[in-house]
């Protein structure tokens, strides 16, 4: 692009936001007319709750980088979320006392009014199919199936008295993503990305990576933009095929002569413009733009093979492959490169005992193995990198499973398993301003149900925000004539776990 | 305020005339107006404490007769005429912080203050919302004649939409701009009313036509086009939330494609709106019922259907009674009803019982989130429909009474019983909340059976063994014995049975029980049940032609020369499902008994409307009813201009943005009802016939900022085109568009790994030859994992109903239309439509395109730029044979530099913003 047009493009550009930005504070700022500085000019005028949708959403940049209302502990966010709920009887919440039960029916105080998805009648009491250890300083206690993570445990915060109100997977994962378990509300990384923008503006602000052969239970919405502009939803990164959808230029052209017909498309449009002198053709020519220069920066981010032989080592990679262990190495490569919010699924984790995979005792401890070591890893090499004190890592499932053993149809199974449960998981949090060692919440002495410190969606989601920098409360847009956020009515930041 | 330039005599008369209005207006006889004036004080600084939600000692401002009522304090905070005595004002004075109000809150002002107490001085009337007022006739602003000149000077006014805009662009100091030139508008009008540019022929036509009338003759002829009803239905499709799967985990297939051509049908038949409207509600209740009225019903049958193991289906069939209240309240009526689900409304007058009150018109259907999306409708094909005319031919003859249960029977398989509903399961169970299944020694209840005289129990169900043993007790798992059936192994697959049953009347419980000695284990499943059916002995035994009529309805029961389409059928009384108030919004704790009803804010039912979906549907359709006609007209103003006359399409209540030109919405709304009789094409018709939808949009300094966002309508709609149209005009200009209507959806090319979703084997299979280039209203609709390249263009996943795209501009966008196989296909073949129409003359080839594109003539300018690009590919590709070869195409004779040069030059001319724009 020649000097003179970029000029003539920067200029119109400023311009054109000067309009926007102005607009914008008339129309709604009626307390902080002295105050320019951009955070002051946010909570003053309350512009991300602003009445006008069009008033946030600035068409010449939708991803502006926004403060957030006070200083953040985290820049950015890696979620992990386990889809098809793991065991927390198996890992983490041990139960010495629920073995002395193991085989007996399982009493009637359990059973009345509960409604599970597929125990019927009186299941059997199940003892924790693990050896548990307590481990590190803390005495956190982790089971044998996760030998590396082990070793890290005293850099988590566990939430163990983690409740939920749905037992089927679409709702549940909806819940924990977008506060509703019903379709149609942007997710949190769409939030997130919403309120803070994104600061490299070469990579989308909000990265979805998965695994396990599936997508979550509950689609493509649990990463969705829901009544948010589209711009914010999570855009999905692949290690098969594109890294991102139709990222590679078509097969036949190549980078030189791609860069020309981006610029003859562009020269076009700039006459366009000056035909038309509509501020949304400048817009258009500067996404060309920074299409281009995604197509550069997200193949390279994306690929893992640079990376030293000892990382590939540390999380046990499997180049080419989507798994994983790839994914998190890539959510680390994102974080560093200034992505706000990465969320990973990794589907398989829903241990019913119908098959041989789905088994306690057998498919989950595989899945256990192939998460261990590269969980473990995204820890220690953000922690070598000084970036585990800036992201914040979020590890979970939507709900937890049964200390009874799962009787699909009031029928004895032929694997080993737990029904969904909705009463007791367990999910864990570290870096980003999240205490180390730590273990809040309990459940009584079988792991059946929460007891004190029981914690909910709303407020894991209320606590990701808060380290965001973000009052769940006011993070707001305004739609169907009410603002609307996250938490819905709900939510506390859990300062029990905050350093 | 920006001021109107006029001279200055104009000014000082005008300063005077003000002056002395402001005079009398502070002194006595200014009427404090509640909707402008107080609401608004109420709504932002008071509303959220003390309104539907919170109601802060009592205290609500919602209703008058709330705010006038005596409060926890023990007195009214409002007191009609007596300001110094009110409450209210004197919460607002007070200096004490804990006191005065808003509490935490900075204070009113003393203008709001002075406000305030003067409206409780004129008796604290109410107002009502001018959306929920009926639509009054509303008189043309009278603009001089004179006046209308546009910058290039000139009369201006075509038709009546002219005088409102330009009565609000001279209130804004803003012109009208001229009209824009005759190819613009050609492709502007082809494009809003068809979806597509003009085809060439109609082009040339329009372009050559000198004729004053030449631009009303092009509309007429797009009006009438088939593409109209196709792209007027995709615009519908969001709102009824049309999709090819069922949603949710599995997200399985859904045969509804019949209820998408139903409303390309409606709209090229140009259905008057009410009728639109009633079939979809109600066209089940009709007298007589069609099967296209039937399938008008689909519009709610589009709500998702939960297949995952063990999902509670009450619990989802109550989530797709709520979708439907709240689509058709924001599908049809403009208003956010969602939160009064929980709560009565925190702004607008709807309270919390209203909610369901108005469910209750939808709670009474017999859907029930089954895996088979009963009720199904069955349209039979070939030798089957010949079948289905001598069975009703036959029936009509020897049984007036039974033809209309038996027919109905065949076409829906309604009234009957889903195995779901049984409960008191023993060795037997609902399998994956499918159905029933019971095994060996197993029992089962189906509660609340009405026998009403029947004396037969028809039945479909599964058995993989034989030697199972079914009998039926009454009322008690001991009870008396109704039936005793050695079950027919059906070997795994569905068979429909019958079994004669004692004649009794009224309901009773029917016990199960079940033994087979073949089964080997306790666990082992051996019979499984779909539905009941309480009936009779097929009639006329003895009769000529029982035989095969008998044998056509058994047929036509398992027809697979068949077209299913879930639809809305009516629970006959026997089933009557009463409705509860949810306590806060809760479907597991039921409140008070209701009975269907519209909210008492809105007026009433009319008088002779039964209380059902068909009495809803008079109400939805009244000239009373202050919202269907206004919201309608706004929509379809959004879909010429880009936005709404109230933004806000989905809420056009209190908190929604208020509307530009409430005139010009009440004048349309009241046009349409009246004089066009609810025709929505004369109603389109108006609009692109004024002045306001034809001028150019080139924008100056002085419009740019004093109307940013073209709110007032001084320059032409100037909006980049939805997912649909950019992927049709480029099929368009390729010359590969299918032109092929209706049927099932179709699958264009997509990339691999787009579709995972879990316990769901489909898979994207691209379709043949014609169908993959299909228009994109065609394209299946996968809720999980929509298409691709129409999501990122804003496209909606249609879960839920989106009453309104939001427009983004991102490099996703970009890239989709540079790289994705389908553009670059597009783009080939483009080229050689180019190289046909232009042959060997490269400018040729540039300008034939670009005209092709857009209708217009190219700038030597740009085709310079095109020509460059041109040469700078065509270098490459002389060297490098390989890459030449991808970039032309499979086609052999094609492969050439010169062709391969000239897609790059295509692929880049179908991502000028001019051509993904709307001009």
């Amino acid at each position: 692009m020649s000097k003179n047009n970029e000029r003539i493009f920067e200029e119109a550009r400023l311009k054109n936001l000067e309009l926007a930005t102005r607009r914008v504070f008339f129309k709604d700022c009626f307390l902080g007319m002295g105050s320019m500085a951009l955070g002051s000019f946010l909570s003053g005028c309350n512009w991300l709750g602003s009445k006008d949708g069009t008033a946030i959403f600035n068409s010449d940049n939708p991803l502006l980088p926004h403060a957030p209302h006070f200083p953040a502990k985290a820049k950015s966010v890696i979620y992990l979320h386990m889809a098809g709920a793991p065991s927390q009887l198996e890992l983490f919440d041990y139960k010495p006392d629920l073995m002395k039960l193991d085989g007996q029916d399982c009493p009637q105080s359990l059973l009345e009014g509960k409604k599970f998805a597929f125990i019927r009648g009186v299941p059997k009491m199940m003892g924790p199919q693990a050896n548990f250890k307590q481990r590190g300083q803390s005495g956190a206690w982790v089971s044998d199936h996760l030998p590396h993570f082990a070793t890290v445990a005293d850099e988590v915060s566990f939430l163990k008295a983690m409740q939920t109100d749905q037992f089927n997977h679409g709702p549940a994962q909806l819940l924990m993503h977008t506060g509703t378990p019903r379709l149609g509300r942007p997710s949190i990384g769409a939030w997130a990305t919403y309120g803070l923008g994104s600061e490299n503006s070469n990579l989308p602000g909000f990265v979805v990576l998965t695994s396990g052969g599936k997508f979550p239970d509950a689609g493509k919405s649990v990463w969705g933009s829901g009544f948010l502009p589209s711009v914010y939803q999570g855009v999905q990164c692949r290690s098969e095929g594109d890294p991102v959808l139709f990222i590679k230029d078509p097969a036949g052209m190549d980078r030189d002569l791609r860069k020309a017909s981006i610029d003859a498309i562009n020269e076009a449009n700039r006459m366009s413009y000056d035909e038309f002198k509509d501020p949304e053709i400048l817009s258009r020519i500067s996404q060309y733009e920074m299409a281009y220069r995604m197509q550069i920066s997200v193949p390279d981010v994306m690929n893992i093979n640079d990376e030293p032989d000892y990382i590939h080592e540390m999380y046990g990679t499997k180049p080419g492959k989507a798994c994983l262990a790839n994914n998190l190495l890539l959510a680390r490569k994102l974080v560093e490169k200034g992505v706000r919010f990465v969320q990973i699924f990794d589907w398989g984790w829903d241990s019913h005992g119908t098959d041989e995979s789905l088994a306690i005792d057998y498919g989950f401890v595989n899945k256990c193995r192939t998460m261990d070591k590269p969980v473990t890893a995204l820890l220690l090499d953000l922690k070598q990198r000084g970036l585990l004190d800036e992201t914040l890592v979020v590890w979970g499932g939507e709900f937890g499973r049964t200390p009874m053993q799962e009787n699909r149809d009031g029928k004895k199974m032929p694997f080993k398993g737990r029904d969904h449960h909705t009463e007791a998981f367990t999910i864990w949090m570290a870096g980003g301003g999240i205490k180390k060692g730590m273990s809040y919440g309990e459940t009584d002495e079988i792991g059946y149900s929460a007891i004190s410190g029981k914690t909910t969606a709303f407020d894991v989601q209320a606590t990701i925000l808060n380290q965001l920098g973000f009052d769940h409360e006011k993070l707001t847009y305004q739609f169907q004539g009410r603002p609307f956020r996250l938490t819905d009515v709900h939510g506390r930041v859990i300062n029990e776990i905050i350093a | 305020m920006r001021l109107p330039r006029l001279n200055k005599i104009v000014w000082i008369i005008l300063i005077i005339a003000l002056g002395a209005a402001g005079f009398a207006w502070v002194t006595a006889g200014h009427s404090v107006d509640y909707n402008t004036e107080i609401k608004p004080i109420f709504n932002k600084k008071c509303i959220t404490c003390h309104g539907g939600v919170k109601r802060q000692s009592g205290f609500s401002l919602l209703f008058r007769s709330d705010a006038l009522a005596v409060n926890k304090s023990g007195k009214p905070a409002i007191i009609p005429g007596d300001p110094s005595h009110s409450e209210l004002i004197r919460r607002l004075t007070l200096k004490d912080p804990e006191e005065r109000m808003p509490y935490k809150h900075p204070p009113l002002t003393d203008d709001e203050i002075a406000t305030l107490k003067k409206w409780i001085k004129q008796g604290a009337n109410w107002g009502d919302h001018w959306a929920y007022v009926p639509v009054q006739s509303t008189a043309v602003p009278k603009v001089d004649n004179w006046l209308f000149g546009t910058s290039g000077g000139g009369s201006w006014v075509y038709n009546d939409v002219d005088h409102f805009t330009y009565q609000k662009m001279r209130e804004e100091g803003l012109k009208p701009s001229a009209e824009a030139d005759k190819a613009t508008l050609l492709r502007r009008v082809s494009l809003d009313i068809t979806g597509l540019p003009a085809s060439s022929s109609l082009a040339g036509h329009f372009l050559k036509d000198t004729r004053t009338d030449a631009y009303e003759k092009l509309v007429d002829t797009l009006l009438s086009s088939p593409h109209y009803g196709e792209r007027w239905a995709a615009m519908w499709m969001d709102l009824a939330r049309y999709a090819d799967t069922k949603g949710y985990e599995r997200d399985d297939w859904r045969s509804i494609w019949r209820y998408r051509d139903w409303l390309i049908h409606a709209f090229n038949e140009n259905k008057p709106y009410n009728e639109f409207l009633t079939e979809q509600l109600a066209g089940d209740l009709l007298p007589n019922p069609t099967d296209a009225q039937y399938i008008a019903t689909a519009f709610h049958r589009n709500t998702m259907t939960n297949d995952e193991g063990g999902t509670d289906n009450e619990e989802f069939r109550t989530a797709a009674v709520i979708d439907r209240v709240n689509t058709t309240w924001e599908t049809v009526m403009g208003t956010t009803f969602a939160c009064v689900q929980c709560h009565s409304h925190p702004y607008d007058p709807f309270k919390h019982e209203e909610y369901y009150k108005f469910m209750a018109f939808f709670n009474n259907t017999r859907d029930e989130d089954t895996y088979d999306d009963y009720p199904l409708l069955k349209e039979f094909h070939k030798a089957d429909s010949v079948k289905f005319l001598q069975l009703k031919d036959w029936l009509h003859q020897i049984s007036g009474n039974r033809e209309k249960e038996l027919i109905g029977f065949v076409k829906t398989g309604q009234p009957a019983i889903n195995s779901i509903a049984a409960d008191h399961l023993i060795n037997s169970a609902l399998t994956d909340t499918k159905w029933l299944v019971l095994r060996n020694n197993g029992s089962a209840r189906i509660p609340n059976v009405d026998f009403a005289n029947h004396s037969q129990l028809s039945y479909r169900y599964k058995s993989w063994k034989p030697g199972g043993k079914w009998v039926i007790h009454l009322d008690q798992p001991d009870g008396t014995i109704v039936a005793m059936v050695n079950v027919e192994d059906s070997k795994g697959g569905w068979k429909i049975s019958s079994l004669p049953l004692p004649v009794m009347q009224g309901a009773h419980d029917l016990y199960f029980t079940y033994q087979n000695k073949n089964l080997a284990t306790p666990e082992e499943t051996g019979m499984q049940f779909d539905w009941f059916f309480i009936t009779d002995p097929f009639p006329g035994k003895g009769l000529k032609g029982y035989d095969s009529a008998y044998k056509y309805f058994n047929d036509l029961l398992v027809s697979k020369q068949v077209t299913i389409t879930p639809v809305m059928v009516e629970n006959p009384k026997e089933l009557f499902r009463p409705t509860n108030v949810f306590e806060r919004g809760n479907w597991l704790v039921k409140g008070k008994l209701v009975q269907a009803d519209i909210p008492q804010s809105l007026g009433s039912l009319p008088a002779n409307a039964p209380r059902n979906r068909m009495g809803l549907a008079m109400w939805v359709t009244d000239k009373k009813n202050p919202l269907t006609s206004r919201t309608i007209v706004n929509r379809i103003w959004e879909q010429f201009f880009g936005q709404g006359i109230a933004e806000t399409l989905e809420d056009l209540g209190t908190q929604g943005i208020q509307p530009t030109h409430k005139e010009l919405l009440d004048h349309l709304a009241w046009k349409l009802m009246n004089d066009y009789s609810w025709d929505l094409k004369k109603l389109m018709k108006e609009i692109v016939m004024s002045a306001t939808y034809r001028q150019d949009t080139k924008m100056s300094k002085d419009g740019l900022e004093k109307d940013p966002f073209n709110k007032y309508y001084a320059r032409g709609p100037r909006v980049r085109l939805s997912a649909e149209q950019i992927r049709d005009q480029a099929l368009t200009v390729s010359g590969l568009l299918c032109e092929k209507m209706y049927g099932p959806g179709v699958f264009p090319y997509q990339p691999e790994g787009i579709w995972m979703s879990p316990w769901n084997g489909a898979s994207w299979k691209k379709s043949d030859s014609c169908d993959q280039y299909r228009r994109a209203m065609y394209t299946y609709w996968k809720r999980s994992a929509p298409y691709p390249s129409m999501i990122t263009f804003d496209g909606t996943s249609r879960e839920v109903c989106t009453a309104r795209r939001i427009r983004t501009n991102t490099p996703l966008q970009s890239l989709t239309t540079l790289n994705d196989s389908a553009y670059i296909e597009m783009a080939q073949f483009f080229a050689y439509r180019m190289q046909a129409l232009g042959g060997d003359d490269l400018k040729k080839q540039i300008s034939k395109g670009y005209e092709l594109a857009l209708f217009t003539p190219i700038t030597p300018e740009k085709e310079m730029i095109f020509e460059k690009l041109y040469m700078n590919a065509y270098n490459r590709f002389r060297s490098d044979e390989e890459k030449m070869k991808l970039m032309a195409g499979n086609q052999k004779e094609k492969q050439t530099p010169t062709t391969a040069a000239l897609v790059v030059v295509a692929g880049a001319m179908m991502n000028m913003d001019e051509f993904i724009t709307k001009n």
